[in-house]
């Protein structure tokens, strides 16, 4: 406890009405590599974000000593000065400038003139690049680089703030196999050099080959401890991240499952942000009428790209899609919907409901075209149906001509719901279709989707609570590195055995 | 009004008829024309004769035509600062190909138009097909075609036309101008085709949040497409009306057009972000800069003075935009917030 480089002593995190962080502890000592592990919304996120100053000191309670001295972070820039460096899952470079411009972004050294002296940003920047053992030419563009690449360079930049402490956010996601290997090597470097590293990571192999100690948070609370001499032992570091939860009720599920509705055969999706890169390599599935199919995987397994493509929504590189044994080529949503597809964002702002629009407006934007009367929208049977909707789901709202964007999460996502359903939809996608919504809705979006396959709809449900998917899912698809790792039925699936196929342990 | 419904009392009707028309999204408009009505008039009381009204009206029947246009690019969040362009090159070749290639009124008049619609086509296919910005794209076209102007006429205004021509615009229907009952005609058209049509929700629904409109099945690209090269019909109607109250096609015509349109679209009520505004509220605003541009000179204010009156217009109408924007915004998290705070209370 005495020579522990960073102490958090019980910080307490409150947003409004939640709490994300409920008294935590813990110690990051010298020449250690930690990890943290945990499922979505756990915590770890909202911790770093403390260390690193996003949330500023009096934002929380507890306190931070670092190197024993209690420390109190305005802003970003002072846990950089303390010696933190963070380096966050999405890539923060400048793209279009150099790497040796992107590592000494802000702390550029100047001539007596006061002009950046550009000589020493290179020198400096090959230094930097040297500690990783990396030969990259620091005039490149950023841009033009692989991803693992750039994520060498934003390591560069890091480093070269001289921090004490690294913190590395899903620091794989982008890499392949090799590149995430030779990264741990250049981790076990910088310790051995004496920078301690918090790692995190969904990744249980990788924690467990890289990591000196591994701290499980769950729920907003430190879990365990578990040390690598000690042994790690995967089923308990995965039965302290699952626990046991208070589960929202789920109905019982009673499936009569049909024909098959949808083949995919060799799907290869790119990646969205990662130039160069597939996130789906080659899958392949079925789904039946009136089924529960369970997209399963990490955050960054490809689920939501899978279902974009599927519906037209994003390209896919190559495939084979089948509707009902035809096959069928979708390259715009348009045609999706007139299959019968229909597809719930996992984004409800960015792609799920239109705000400047009202409920009703949202509610009838895909079955509009049924509704013309000749030229112009029939008012009438609009109204209708909207109103069917809006008792139907039990949308809480003063109005249907209330804007939408009054509503809360669960209101606002059974609008969108209620806008693949008065369209003829015979396959519906669901992605996360409960986040950020309370249990009350949950429950009805539950019972909602029992209904569904009870008049032959098939849904994929992609979602990242398992206990969710274990309870509604006739069948489920574990997806991981760009390919099916495993495929259950009902009763074979637990909680363990997903989290075992989707981490690839 | 109270006097046929006895039963509600008269106050209460008042307020109930001030909510709804508050509410209404062309309720700033129409403010801001009764008050500016009554200012100019205060100032100068020539301003509502009959005459000035009828010549008011006239002039706002071409600026209307066009914001009928503008207001569907503005709310699918598209820009288009060619019109002014397309304006010139259509009534130059109507023109032409009536003086020059002996065609009938008519033929020349569609010629003019398919002109307009090729041009809007054109911006239309660069918007849609590339990633250049709309503002870009037009700007671009804006230079381009009227360079084509100049070219075709070497500068030269084309002159005289036939009376058969310039007989079409002071044509009079029980005593309104002609211009005038067409673009209310065309007002109200584009209002209905805008409100009850799956071509207008779509619109609607592009503007307000293009990737959500694309995942529920909207065409964007042939709706964005038919916005402008109905843009394009509109203005070049616009110019060859022009033409023939004139009795020329000026090389120069429709100069800085885009700007007297898009500040009528904007304080009609158009959002220039996209998404929201009727075409009601647009034609209104397109009553409203004739009738400053009419003020100024009915109060004698120099020429001079218009186009730094014009900007000042501009970027106040921008701002009230802005301001209505981040109060629907604001209204919405407060009333999230509220929601949360009652669920957790409740939990």
């Amino acid at each position: 406890m005495s020579n522990a480089i960073l102490t958090v002593q019980n910080v307490i995190k409150r947003f409004s009405g939640t709490v994300a962080l409920k008294g935590v502890d813990m110690e990051l000592y010298p020449n250690e590599i930690l990890a943290l592990a945990g499922e979505n919304g756990a915590g770890k996120s909202t911790l770093m974000k403390i260390l690193s100053g996003i949330y500023p000191h009096g934002d929380y309670e507890g306190r931070l000593l670092l190197g024993g001295e209690p420390c109190r972070f305005q802003g970003p820039a002072d846990s950089e000065d303390a010696g933190i460096a963070m380096i966050y899952q999405e890539l923060n470079l400048e793209l279009d400038l150099t790497v040796a411009e992107n590592i000494l972004l802000g702390r550029y050294p100047r001539t007596k003139l006061g002009l950046i002296d550009w000589k020493r940003v290179h020198t400096e920047a090959r230094t930097a690049l040297d500690m990783l053992g990396v030969d990259i030419d620091t005039r490149l563009t950023v841009r033009n680089l692989s991803p693992s690449l750039q994520q060498l360079v934003s390591i560069a930049r890091a480093l070269y703030r001289k921090p004490r402490i690294l913190i590395l956010d899903e620091p794989t996601s982008v890499l392949t196999e090799k590149e995430a290997g030779s990264l741990m090597d250049i981790l076990r470097g910088l310790r051995d050099k004496g920078i301690s590293c918090i790692y995190i990571s969904h990744k249980l192999d990788e924690i467990f080959a890289l990591c000196d100690r591994t701290v499980v948070f769950r729920d907003g609370e430190k879990i365990s401890e578990h040390k690598k001499s000690d042994g790690y032992d995967s089923a308990r570091v995965i039965e302290d991240m699952i626990g046991r939860r208070l589960d929202a009720m789920y109905p019982v599920r009673k499936a009569s499952i049909g024909q098959e509705v949808l083949r995919v055969e060799h799907f290869r999706v790119a990646h969205p942000f990662a130039y160069g890169k597939t996130i789906i390599d080659d899958v392949s599935f079925s789904l039946h009428r009136g089924e529960i199919l369970g997209l399963s995987g990490l955050v960054g397994a490809g689920r939501s790209e899978l279902c974009s493509a599927i519906f037209g929504a994003m390209p896919k590189l190559c495939g084979k899609l089948y509707l009902g044994g035809k096959e069928v080529n979708i390259t715009e949503p348009s045609q999706a919907i007139k299959l019968g597809l229909g597809f719930l964002s996992e984004d409800r702002k960015k792609n799920g409901f239109i705000w400047s629009m009202s409920i009703r407006e949202n509610m009838t934007l895909v079955a509009l075209r049924d509704m013309m009367k000749g030229l112009f929208v029939d008012q009438k049977k609009e109204l209708q149906l909207a109103e069917e909707f809006f008792g139907k789901l039990r949308v809480k709202a003063p109005s249907l001509d209330t804007q939408i964007t009054n509503l809360s999460g669960g209101n606002q996502q059974k609008v969108i719901l209620a806008k693949w359903l008065m369209s003829e939809t015979k396959i519906l996608m669901l992605d996360e279709p409960t986040r950020g919504i309370d249990v009350g809705t949950k429950s009805e979006i539950y019972s909602l989707m029992q209904e569904l396959t009870d008049m032959g709809i098939s849904i994929i449900m992609i979602s990242s609570e398992m206990p969710e998917l274990l309870a509604m899912c006739d069948r489920l698809v574990v997806l991981g590195k760009g390919i099916v790792q495993r495929e259950m039925v009902r009763g074979e699936a637990d909680e363990v055995s997903l989290m075992r196929a989707a981490s690839c342990t | 009004m109270a006097s046929t419904q006895p039963r509600c009392e008269k106050k209460n009707l008042f307020k109930v008829f001030f909510d709804w028309f508050l509410r209404r999204p062309e309720s700033g408009i129409i403010l801001i024309l009764l008050i500016f009505v009554t200012i100019a008039t205060c100032v100068n009381p020539t301003f509502l004769s009959p005459r000035n009204v009828v010549n008011i009206l006239r002039a706002s029947g071409f600026t209307m035509i066009s914001v009928v246009g503008m207001s569907m690019i503005l709310v699918i969040g598209g820009l288009d600062l060619s019109i002014g362009s397309i304006f010139a090159l259509s009534s130059i070749v109507t023109c032409i190909s009536i003086t020059q290639w002996g065609l009938p009124v008519p033929v020349g008049i569609v010629i003019g138009l398919a002109v307009g619609a090729v041009c809007g086509l054109l911006n239309g296919f660069l918007v849609v097909k590339t990633a250049i910005p709309p503002m870009i794209v037009t700007l671009g076209m804006q230079y381009a075609l009227r360079g084509t102007v100049s070219v075709i006429t070497k500068g030269v205004p084309i002159y005289p036309l036939p009376e058969s021509f310039t007989a079409l615009e002071p044509a009079k229907l029980a005593g309104i101008p002609l211009i005038v009952i067409i673009a209310v005609l065309i007002a109200v058209v584009g209002h209905i085709a805008l409100s009850r049509t799956y071509f207008g929700r779509s619109v609607y629904a592009i503007g307000g949040n293009q990737e959500a409109a694309r995942i529920s099945g909207v065409n964007i690209n042939r709706t964005k497409l038919l916005v402008y090269v109905l843009m394009g019909i509109l203005v070049s109607f616009a110019g060859i009306m022009t033409a023939s109250r004139l009795g020329s096609a000026e090389p120069s015509t429709g100069t800085g057009l885009e700007m007297k349109v898009i500040c009528g679209a904007i304080i009609g009520g158009i959002s220039i972000s996209g998404g929201m505004g009727t075409m009601l509220g647009a034609a209104l605003g397109a009553v409203f800069m004739e009738a400053l541009t009419n003020s100024l000179t009915v109060m004698r204010i120099s020429v001079y003075w218009q186009n730094v009156v014009f900007g000042v217009v501009m970027i106040l109408s921008v701002l009230l935009d802005q301001y209505k924007r981040a109060l629907i915004r604001r209204q919405s998290i407060r009333n999230t917030e509220l929601k949360r705070s009652a669920a957790s209370a409740g939990n």
